[in-house]
Formats: C-alpha cells, structure tokens, sequence
C-alpha cells in the first residue's frame, strides 16, 4: 500500500486568506443582515410582542414573529419540540423571537431597542439537581444490564459508592453560526450554510418554509470549525435566514455575535452521575451499577443519542461480568445541549475512570496496574454489556508499547520522590485508555453518497456527503480518490458539500466521515474503472500490447498498464478522452453502508459499532499546593487509527481532540446566575485552552503495523477518540492533589478541576 | 491651530490611503479597523472571532516609523478605532504573499501542518509575521508570549508552535518589507511631518486625536466630557460588545511625549503613554516585579496598545498592575491646561471605578521610588487560565527588612474589594516582628476580618480568601528560597 502525503487541501487559502467562509460572502448589492431577538426569561408566556415602531425604522426590511412562519414552527431534528420562533411560550434565555432583516447590522441593534417583549413569568428549572428531583425526564430511562450487578456487588470484598459531575462545555469553534439564504425563482432557496449536516439543514429549513426539499439547495464550502456544536444547531440560523430571505425577496446573511452564539446555542452535556462499584483485593472489578443522569436543555435535540452513547461508554476499556446502566435524560430551561465531540462517550468514561483511581487508591495499588487488571481480554472476558464481542483488541499492545516508551514507572517513581522533597509543589502522573465505538448508533445513519466526475482531459471532480470543517476529509478524500483511479493528488478536486449533488447524507459526525465517505467515493470510482479497463484494453491493444488483458490493468501514477507489460502504457488523460469519444459515462455515483449494525434500545442489546478505536495517554502535571494553579508537563499518547489514511492529518486530529478534552477537563467552566443567564458568554470569562496550556513536553505516536480489516485503506477513525485520552491530565491532577495527604485520603473532585477546586480540594484535605 | 483636520492618512498594504470623515459616505470615526477593512476595504482575510480582543482572529499587523526603522507590533483589529492608524502602514494577510510566492511565514505555517478549518489562521499568520520582524530571535518563552493571544480550537496549537520556532530562526532575513523599508518610512514620516490635532466632529460623533501634549490638555479643557483613550483595548468594548454610541472620544494615542522612560537617582518616571509590551521589555532589570506582572497581562497583542496610564485610569478593582503600584507607593502625575500634581496611588481611587482626577486632568505619568537594596518586591496574580486572563485576584507584597525584623511592609490585594486594597491590619501584625512562618501564618488569619470579597463568576469568596492567605504565605517562602 503507498502512501500519499496530502497537506490540507485549502492550506494555501487559509494562510493568504482567501478561504471563504459564509461571513465573508457577498452575493448582492441588496443582501441584508439578519439578527435575532431572544428571550431574556429562562421560562414564561409571551403575553405582548411590540415591534411595531421597531419595524418602521430606516433600513429594517422586515421583522417576523412565529406567526409568520409558512410551514411547520419546528426545528428540532428528531424529536419536534423545540419551536424555531417561541411562541407563546418561551423555554430558555437566548430562545429565538423575533428575527429582524435590515440593511445594516448598526440599523438591526437600533430596531432591537425599540422592541417590547413581555413575558409572564414561569418557574423555571435551572440546575440538574432540581431536574432529578423534579422527575423531569424528558423520555423513559434506558437500560444496558449484563450478568446480576446488584447480587454480584453484594458479594464483593469491598465497594464503593459515589456522584460524579461533570461540567457543561462550549464549543467555542472560531467562526460563530453563520448561514446565507438567497431566494431564487418561485419558491426556489439556496443556502449557504457552516453545517455539519446539510441534507438536515434542507429538510428543516423546507419545513419551516412549507415547501418541499427539492426547492431547497444547501452548499457548504467549509466550516471554521464544528465539533458537534453545528450538527443541528447550524440549521437554526439557516432557517431564520431562510424565513428572512423568503419574507424579503432579498438574501439574507446572519452571522452571530460570539456573546449571542454562547448565550443561544446548547453544549455539552453536563452529567450527574451516581455509581455502585464492587471489587477485590486485587483490583479486579466484580460489579458496577451507574446512573447516567444528563441535562438535555429545553429541548430533546440530540439528546437521547448522546445518553446512548453515554450508557454503550459507561465501562470503557474494562470488562465488568456483572454491569448495570441506567440513562436518564432532564429537561432544564436552559439551551438545548447537543453534539460535542465524543457524544456522551466522555461523560460515561469518567465516571469509571475516576472509580478506578478511588479504587486504586483504597487498595494502594498503581491506578494503571488496575485498569490493566481490567481490561477486556483476547480469548475471555471479551463481551461487552451490550452483547458484543471484542475482536481485534488493541489495549493490551497499546499498554505495553506506552508504558515503556513513556517510561511510566520509573517516573511514578521519581514523582515519588519529588513529593517527599517538596511541600508545597506536589507532582501527579496518570495513564488511561480510550476504547471508543465507531459508528452512528442509529443503524440507519451510517450509509453515505458520492458523486466522481471525470473530465476528458484526465481532471477528476469529487462531491460527497461529508463536510470539511478542519478535520482534513476532503484532503483524505482526495487521497482516496487518487489512490483509486491511480491518478496523483493534483488532479482531484472536492467540490463544496451540496444537497443537489449527494443527497439525503448523514451528518459529518461520529467521527465517520472517512470511513463512510471514502468507501462510496471507492466505490464509485471502482464503477468508472469498470467503464474505463474495455478502453485502455483497446488502446493497449491498438498501441502494440496485443496481449494486455482486462484483468492485468493497473492505474498508477497517471497510467494504465498491463501487470506483464508495463513497457506499454496509456496515459489517464488519453484514456478518459477516449472514453468520451466512444460515448461512455465519465460520471458515477458511489454509494456505502455499514454491514450488519444493529442495536435494540429495548433490550440494550445488539452490534451497535462496526469497529472500535483505541488509544492511551499517559500525562504528568505539578501542582502549585498554595494557588491550586497546575502546570501540563509531560504527555505521551499512543493512538491507534488502523493504517493512517493521512498520518500528518491524523496527528492533528489527535493532538487537537487532546487539548479540546484537556480543556473540558480543567478550566472550562460555564456559569449560570440564578435566573439562567449564562453569566461565562464570552472569552472573556470563558477560557479554553492557550498555547500556553499545552503539554511543555508533547509526544504524540501512532500505533504502527495494526491495519483495520474492512475500512477504507485499513484505517480507523480519528476525529473523536483522543478527545478522552484528557483524562489522563484530569486524575494526573487528582494524584498531585492526593499527594498532599501521602495517596491516604481520597480527594474531593470534579470535572472541571480548575486550579480553584484544586485549591479548595487540598485545604479540605489538610484539615481532614 | 489653523484649519482643522478631519482626515486621515496611512499606508494600507502599500497603498498612501486617505479617510476623511467630513465625507457622508466615509465610515464613521470609531469604526473598527477589523470593519473598515472586510466591510470598506474588502479584505476578507481578517476575521472577527470574538470583538473583543481575546482570540487574535483580527490580528493585523502595524508598522511605525521610529528613528529611521520600521517599529513592526501585532495588534487586535477589532479594538482599533480607525484615527488609531493615521501614519502608520497597516498590513494585512492578504498582502504576505510577494510575485507569486508565499511568504516564509506562511509556507512554514502550511509545512508544519498548523492549520486546521483556517477561520483563525490568518490571525496566527500576522502574530507569527510579527515574530519573524522582531529585532532579534525570539526564545521559546517569548514565542509563546507572541502567540496566546491568538485562540485556535483545531489543532492543539503543537503543530503552530514547531512552525514559529522555525520562523524565530529566519529572524532578520530579508523580505519585500526590508527591502521597500526606506520608502515606507519617508512616507510615514511625511504623513506625521504635520502635527495639527486631527479633529473629527460628524453628525453623532467627536473624535479628537492631538500630537502634542499641549495640545492634549488643551482639548481635555475644551471637552471635560470626552472619554480618554490611549489603546481602546477597554473602552473599545462598549461599542463592540454593548453597542454603545461612544460619542466624543480624546485619543491620546499618538501623543509621543508621553511615550517616555526616564531613570533618576531615587525615582523612574514612566511616560503613561507607553505601550506595556514596551514597558514589559523595558521594565525587566530595573522593575521586575512589574515585569513580570506584564508577562501574565493580557496578550501581545493587547499589550502592544494598552497603556500604564488607561491601566489606572480604568481603576479597575482587580488592575493588574494597580496592586503593584500601590505596594510601591507609586505617584500619578497628572497635568492640566494650567497645572500639574503628583496624587500618590494610594489615594487615587476614590471607589469602584472612581478616580481623583479631576475633568480637565490627564495623567502623564507614573513615578516609581526606585527599590532599595534590601527592599523585596514581589507581585502574583491568580486567574482561571494562567495567560490571557482576568486576575480573579492578585496581590502585591513590598517588604524591607531590618535585622531580621519586618521594618516597612505594603501588602495590597486586587480583586478582594471594589477597588485594590492595602491590607492595613496585616501590615500592622507584621510590622516589627520577626520575618518567619510563625508570624505570618498567623498574620494569614487576619485576612478574614480585613477582606470580604464576592462570589462571581470568576471564583467563590471561599477561594479568594484561602489564596490570599496562601499568597502571603508563597511570599513568605519566595523570601526565603524555600518555595520549592
């Protein structure tokens, strides 16, 4: 197999500034701006709207309220809950109103100001815990049950029982939500939107206009970044511009301000979670009952998936014989929560992270000689909660190679010997694993489209339904392409994402975007080969290869050859033109899906992910024990992506996941005051991660010579799983801190551990 | 002054460009330079991640002429109001690029694979064209100063600082602005040759911007009710975030008498005019508590605007530097049409957000006592995110000991009250005693009755209590060495 190194395909237009994002377009003269009117209450009925006066300002064009709406008042993508204009009743602060079309964003504020809203005010519920209490599930609980946990933790030597939280997170992309709707002809819409699901764009905003899908064309050139927070949440602003463009005739550009885009859009799960865990003398883990409890927001959203894939990550790496997950999701009225990167999968994953670290602690064993005690086996142990045997299993390859290329034991050692020397600097190291399930776990999810066009003078254009928001895939698309029609790099181009091209896509999400595009984009070129190798035979034939052989034809390096006779070449170009001549389609679609996936929510049963991905990281931090302040010194990772489709990419991938996760895990905190105003709206107070937090020692590998049977090019997906080798930062953290009381105590913690909860859990346990 | 100018001039790329605000069509007098440029002069290529100065996306480059070189510094175009830029040349990401081929800093950023979904790229490509026009290589540690001011969510920033690391190397080789440097800087000059007071009145807005002092104290008796600026890098908020009319603004920025460092026998007076990445540089071996204090102020590109002056003026109640100046017992000059004084900074700030100063006063400097020999000045600051955050608090300890006892201690908190504040009592518990832990452990007590801070959305009052005795504490220990 050769590689072919690709650098990001729009590299060169990102550094001279050329790239276009939606912000930066300009399609007419007449173009408005559009801006949203949200409400100020976390919860009420909307009893006055006055826009009257707002309406006849210079420069507004219009200003519509939820009766306006011509189709469905709808946006929300599974569940239809969530309104796209409030009306009457308003479920969370930064709910869209009003939308306003003017000429300028400076005349849009002016109209903003002379609006009146009143609303009735209604109790609001604003934290998870009144959630639970409340009994505010917004869908029955679910369930994943395997052996008897409950019996089996009676039994147990030892248990534990205990509540972790974790924290909320923003996604903080660059570029904030941004669309641009132009109305064509009739009813006709185009837009132009930062969505990671175009296919979903068009069918809400053909909902909410009343028109069907084949008016609406959605294009998407690129996103300024994603992560989940533009899944479903991107086709909100998409529709306000389309209702906006529809009532003017003119298009219509909405563009967030970072403050509103924080206040409005959802985030992060954050999860309460509460566990039983039994175990032995010698680490081995018997039984584990959790409760995953998530605040879903106003509205369900993706919610329900998110609490799936929670419940399918709640044992991570380990096998536990006897397991018992129960997922709950509560309606708040705070924004609706939504994709971030990992799904869920983070918020199940912590909670027996942080239990293993308790539990090393208590039997004063090495937390890593623990988890590796635990985890899934070749032979036995090899069954998941859900039923599904572990095949191909990497962790313990993966444990090996870490643990001694990052020296992990002689530096536990050396820590050691720096905290006895040092009283108020104290250092803390961790290892841990990711084991993260690929594919959408809605079975059907997992198909994918793509369109390859070749020119007749040898140039390929490729569209498929995945999006490029940074992640590298169209620059590993065009590597796949390449490789397929053994052409070189240069002379593939990826279109920009449209539904006129692909239609009917999943989103670019669950890390899948290469997997499933590069197997339709494989396919579909594989139907052009089969065009194509009558025509090369007969060129062959006729240039003097009076032997060369439909089955002995190779495509390489932009030329057609007979295996036998490789003195005998045809060029791609000659051949395509021919092809042409001879009146053969140079156009095919390509299609793929994921075989044998299935997962039944009654029964929590089933082969819910085609593969898994693996990684481990290991991270050593220093504690200021005065401030609470932390230092990243060291962190080696050890990432398994099958056989790298891209290793520059993949890198990238994994170092970017890393630091998002290290932030969520450390100093991204959001806040809300009492009244469910996000009070962290800005980066100003909400801080995610700098140059400066980045590990002042960053070794990052890929795991070498495992190739992944049955993907594109043998390789793995890459986007989410290094995402929670953060972890390895966070109970690094938590082992500095147990160094304050010599590993004897267990510490109070959370996630975020920020250096003020650090300081506050050492005090405590000074004094304890 | 004879005729009044409303017009502005400055090299945009290479291109002499001139605004004249008296114009209907001209874009108004505070329009930032983020705007001006995707909305007037359609430069795309800068963006606006947050408005606010945090993420760097608006990162542009400017470059002033100054004693026959060209002085190059990064800014945040979104906190840059357009009179700002008169004289300098303003450059941008799109003009990097020269006959066809990319410039080093960016072929190297595209080498290293440090961009992702590109939305912050340009930003980071400005901030690392600024490192590569530093006078000398940068170290690792500066590099990072150059560049936490610019936010990127893709890519773990690993790859983008392999890439500056690289630039820092190519520092001082020459490019298409070395080689064009003379004619900018006599076209610079040219533009600065003229020193009226540029004066700006339209339909909604004044915008005054003086080149002399004198000038300055003028205006300030002529419009007591024009919001002082120097960097913008506070005030530019109302209007970016709040969508507030500033309607009269006096920018000090060009005023270059103010823009000073001079060093007596006992004092150093500080221009209030400089800029802090300056004073960052310049402060190191003569005022390193300062100094390092400014390591851990904002971003480069913050700094590289934001003024000592406006830090005090602000009278923020976290402020920084304000603790520190308060410790030292810094004087604030301030001057007048008719008047000078110096008010000692302790008695300056007159609530939250209150100063002393009078409406026709501008502050012009701040005179420090230059520390004694046996004086130990120490500064720490506490915040969520140890770069490019707001303190959540921060305190500032000056102690000079005698014989081992304490003779003379300033202990001053920010962020503990709505304004900084000494922390008298545990001065007095201190005062006389014997320097050891002992004592000052059980001095820590004293900051329960002294402070009772808030709850915000920065930190719980429990946390700032507890790292204000524990800072006293990491002083104590920083004085004896054994903080390790």
């Amino acid at each position: 197999m050769k590689t072919v190194t690709i650098r990001h395909n729009s590299a060169e237009s990102h550094v001279t500034g050329q790239s276009v994002f939606v912000n930066d377009m300009e399609i007419s003269s007449s173009q408005l701006v559009g801006r949203v009117v949200y409400s100020p209450l976390a919860h009420g009925i909307i009893t006055q709207l006055d826009y009257s006066e707002a309406l006849n300002m210079p420069d507004v064009a219009a200003i519509l309220s939820a009766k306006d709406i011509p189709g469905h008042n709808q946006m929300g993508p599974v569940v239809k809950d969530e309104p796209c204009l409030a009306w009457p009743e308003t479920m969370f602060i930064g709910q869209a109103i009003l939308l306003i079309a003017a000429e300028t964003m400076d005349a849009a504020i002016r109209a903003e100001k002379m609006i009146r809203i009143q609303i009735e005010p209604l109790e609001a519920t604003l934290s998870l815990h009144s959630a639970i209490e409340k009994e505010l599930l917004i869908a029955p609980p679910a369930f994943i049950r395997s052996g008897d946990a409950e019996s089996a933790i009676n039994l147990a030597p030892y248990t534990f029982d205990g509540i972790l939280e974790t924290g909320s997170q923003e996604h903080w992309y660059l570029e904030t939500q941004s669309a641009l709707a132009v109305p064509g002809e009739g009813k006709e819409m185009m837009v132009f939107a930062s969505s990671q699901n175009p296919s979903e764009t068009q069918t809400i905003v053909a909902e909410v206009l009343g028109i069907p899908k084949h008016l609406v064309d959605v294009e998407v050139k690129r996103l300024g970044g994603a992560f989940g927070g533009k899944e479903t949440q991107a086709n909100h602003v998409a529709a306000w511009a389309s209702l906006l463009a529809q009532a003017t005739g003119k298009p219509v550009k909405m563009h967030l301000f970072r403050d509103d885009d924080q206040l409005m859009t959802g985030k992060r799960h954050r999860f309460l979670s509460k566990y039983r865990i039994g175990f032995d003398k010698t680490g081995l883990i018997l039984a584990y009952i959790v409760e995953l409890n998530s605040d879903a927001g106003a509205t369900t959203d993706l919610s329900l998936a998110i609490l799936e894939r929670a419940m399918l990550h709640a044992e991570n790496a380990y096998f536990i014989p006897n397991i018992s997950i129960t997922g709950k999701a509560y309606r708040t009225n705070l924004p609706p929560n939504t994709a971030f990167r990992g799904f869920g999968g983070p918020q199940g994953m912590a909670v027996i992270e942080n239990a293993i670290d308790r539990i090393a602690r208590f039997l004063e064993m090495d937390p890593a000689m623990v988890r590796k005690r635990n985890f899934y086996g070749f032979e036995r142990n090899r069954v998941t909660p859900y039923g599904k045997e572990i095949t191909n299993n990497r962790l313990h390859v993966i444990f090996e190679r870490l643990t001694e290329s990052s020296e992990y034991f002689q530096r536990r050692v050396e820590i050691q010997g720096f905290n006895n020397k040092h009283k108020y600097q104290k250092r803390g190291i961790a290892l841990t694993p990711v084991k993260f399930g690929i594919s959408f776990t809605t079975a059907f999810l997992n198909q994918a489209g793509a369109l390859v066009h070749i020119f007749n003078d040898g140039s390929v254009q490729v569209n498929h339904g995945g999006t490029e928001m940074g992640q590298g895939l169209h620059s590993k698309m065009i590597g796949v392409t390449a490789d397929a029609l053994g052409i070189s790099p240069d002379r593939v181009r990826v279109t920009p994402t449209s539904t006129s091209k692909v239609p009917n896509t999943s989103a670019t999400a669950a890390s899948s975007g290469s997997d499933l595009n590069g197997m339709a984009i494989k396919h579909a070129a594989e139907t052009l080969k089969h065009r194509l190798i009558p025509i090369a035979v007969q060129l062959l034939v006729s240039m003097g290869c009076k032997e060369a052989k439909a089955e002995n034809l190779i495509f390489e390096r932009n030329l057609i050859f007979d295996k036998n006779f490789p003195d005998f070449s045809i060029r791609f170009e000659q051949m395509a033109e021919t092809a042409w001549k001879n009146q053969i389609s140079l156009s095919s679609t390509g299609f793929y899906k994921t075989p044998n996936l299935l997962f039944d929510r009654k029964t929590g049963k089933g082969n819910p992910f085609y593969y898994y991905a693996y990684g481990m990281a290991v991270s050593e931090v220093e504690l200021d024990v005065l401030t609470g302040a932390y230092t990243l010194l060291r962190t080696d990772i050890l990432h398994d992506v099958g056989d790298s489709l891209n290793e520059d990419i993949d890198i990238g991938q994994i170092e970017g996941a890393f630091i998002q996760g290290v932030g969520w895990c450390t100093r991204e905190e959001i806040k809300w005051n009492e009244k469910g105003f996000l009070l962290t709206h800005s980066p100003d107070t909400y801080k995610i991660p700098t140059i400066n937090d980045i590990p002042v020692d960053f070794r990052v590998s890929l795991l070498r010579d495992f190739p992944n049977e049955g993907t594109i090019r043998k390789s793995k997906a890459v986007g989410e799983p290094p995402f929670m080798l953060a972890f390895s930062v966070w109970l690094a953290i938590k082992d500095a801190i147990s160094a304050v009381r010599q590993h004897r105590v267990e510490p109070a913690f959370t996630l975020p551990a920020t250096p003020e909860f650090v300081l506050l859990s050492m005090e405590a346990l000074k004094n304890e | 002054m004879s005729k009044t100018r409303q017009n502005i001039l400055f090299l945009l790329n290479n291109r002499l460009t001139e605004i004249d605000f008296s114009k209907p069509e001209s874009p108004g007098p505070t329009t930032t330079v983020l705007n001006y440029l995707r909305t007037h002069a359609r430069l795309k290529g800068v963006k606006e991640g947050c408005a606010e100065g945090d993420c760097g996306a608006c990162t542009v480059v400017t470059a002033t002429a100054s004693e026959n070189k060209l002085v190059y510094q990064t800014v945040d175009s979104c906190l840059l109001f357009l009179p700002m830029i008169h004289g300098k040349q303003l450059l941008t990401v799109e003009h990097l690029a020269h006959d066809g081929r990319l410039h080093p800093v960016q072929q190297t950023l595209i080498d290293h694979h440090g961009s992702q979904c590109g939305y912050c790229t340009p930003g980071f490509v400005m901030s690392l064209f600024g490192i590569y026009k530093e006078p000398s290589a940068l170290p690792i540690e500066e590099i990072k100063q150059s560049l936490t001011g610019n936010l990127c969510r893709c890519t773990g920033y690993r790859s983008i600082l392999d890439a500056a690391k690289t630039i820092a190397d190519f520092n001082g080789k020459p490019d298409q602005f070395s080689v064009s440097e003379t004619n900018t800087i006599s076209q610079l000059n040219k533009i600065m040759a003229d020193s009226q007071p540029i004066l700006i009145e339209t339909a909604d807005q004044v915008y005054l911007k003086p080149f002399l002092l004198q000038d300055a104290l003028k205006l300030r008796n002529l419009h007591p009710d024009a919001l002082i600026t120097s960097g913008a890098t506070d005030l530019a908020l109302r209007q970016t975030k709040k969508h507030e009319k500033l309607t009269k603004i006096l920018d000090l920025s060009a005023v270059s008498s103010l823009n000073y460092w001079l060093e007596e026998e006992n004092t150093i007076t500080i221009g209030a005019g400089i800029d802090l990445e300056t004073l960052r540089k310049r402060s190191r071996p003569h005022l390193p508590a300062l100094s390092r204090m400014l390591d851990v102020f904002g971003s480069k590109q913050i700094r590289n605007k934001a003024t000592l002056g406006g830090n005090i003026a602000s009278a923020s109640p976290i402020g920084d530097t304000l603790p520190l100046l308060m410790a030292c017992e810094a004087g604030v000059k301030v001057q007048s049409a008719d008047a000078e004084r110096v008010i000692p900074i302790n008695e300056l700030f007159k609530g939250y957000r209150k100063t002393d100063l009078k409406a026709d006063e501008i502050i012009t400097a701040v005179i420090f006592p230059k520390p004694l020999a046996q004086q130990l000045i120490r500064a720490y600051k506490i915040s969520k995110r140890d770069q490019m955050d707001i303190s959540t608090l921060s305190v500032a300890f000056s102690l000079r000991l005698v014989d081992g006892l304490v003779d003379k201690l300033n202990i001053v908190y920010g962020g503990m009250a709505a304004t900084a504040q000494k922390a008298t009592s545990l001065e007095s518990a201190l005062i006389g005693k014997p320097w050891n832990e002992e004592h000052v452990k059980q001095a820590t007590a004293g900051i329960n009755d002294a402070f009772s801070p808030l709850s915000d959305v920065r930190a719980s009052a429990e946390f700032r209590i507890q790292a204000a005795k524990n800072l006293l504490l990491r002083f104590f220990y920083d004085t004896q060495n054994e903080g390790q």
